[in-house]
């Protein structure tokens, strides 16, 4: 997707905040923890390649979650 | 459910993993933050060289961090997998051993960087991963990600 002058500036401006703040300060604000349905709902999984992990996420994960390759 | 993770956990993490000297690299969006990109994220990332000696190594860490490694779940670490997925520790840990678009562990070694102690891919290297593995929300972040890369050079 094209993204506009303006949209770029603004990143810009975000990317120079960003680096002004404390190391602390970015891994403090930027994890955020919300429950993924499916995903979360295992305490251990393991795949024996990426593609049977991709293949997995495809199958089993609700569309909306993105980790898909369409919606 | 698990903390998100903090700066706290990360230092524990870090400190950890080094006291095992355990071979790894933060990846994806907690990589690319941790070199100074703006976003958020939920999971934590991260690239573990595939050798039994370093795997060993890391399921010493695991438990040690707090994470409750079954017998069978240390098996399939150390059988080498290439994805692991942890939500049984005190923040949730994604395991790549072979991300899509990196040919291998000594290859992002040899140009990766290091972040107050942080080991990190490089951006490149997230960038090749996210648009090799094409998900639908790597391409919705992947131009913000690669401009941030631009900036992040220059910076340098």
């Amino acid at each position: 997707m094209k993204k506009s002058p303006n949209e770029k500036k603004e990143w810009l401006v975000d990317f120079k905040a960003a680096t002004r703040r404390r190391l602390k300060d970015r891994l403090d604000y930027s994890f955020i923890r919300t429950f993924k349905p499916v995903l979360d709902e295992a305490k251990f999984r393991s795949f024996d390649s990426m593609k049977d992990y991709r293949q997995w996420c495809e199958q089993h994960l609700p569309r909306w979650l993105g980790y898909g390759r369409t919606l | 459910m698990a903390e998100p993770f903090s700066f706290r956990q990360a230092e524990r993490l870090r400190k950890v993993l080094a006291r095992h000297k355990v071979q790894y690299l933060f990846i994806g969006k907690s990589g690319a933050i941790i070199l100074g990109y703006p976003d958020t994220t939920q999971d934590t990332d991260i690239f573990v060289q595939k050798t039994r000696e370093n795997c060993v190594a890391l399921t010493k860490a695991l438990k040690a961090l707090g994470f409750q490694l079954t017998k069978t779940s240390v098996e399939e670490i150390l059988r080498g997998k290439d994805f692991i997925q942890l939500r049984n520790g005190p923040f949730d840990l994604d395991l790549i051993f072979a991300p899509d678009g990196i040919e291998s562990f000594e290859d992002a070694w040899r140009h990766h960087v290091t972040v107050k102690g942080y080991p990190v891919c490089h951006p490149d290297d997230i960038i090749r991963s996210k648009e090799k593995a094409n998900r639908l929300r790597d391409r919705e972040s992947l131009p913000r990600l690669k401009a941030f890369r631009d900036y992040w050079r220059q910076k340098r």
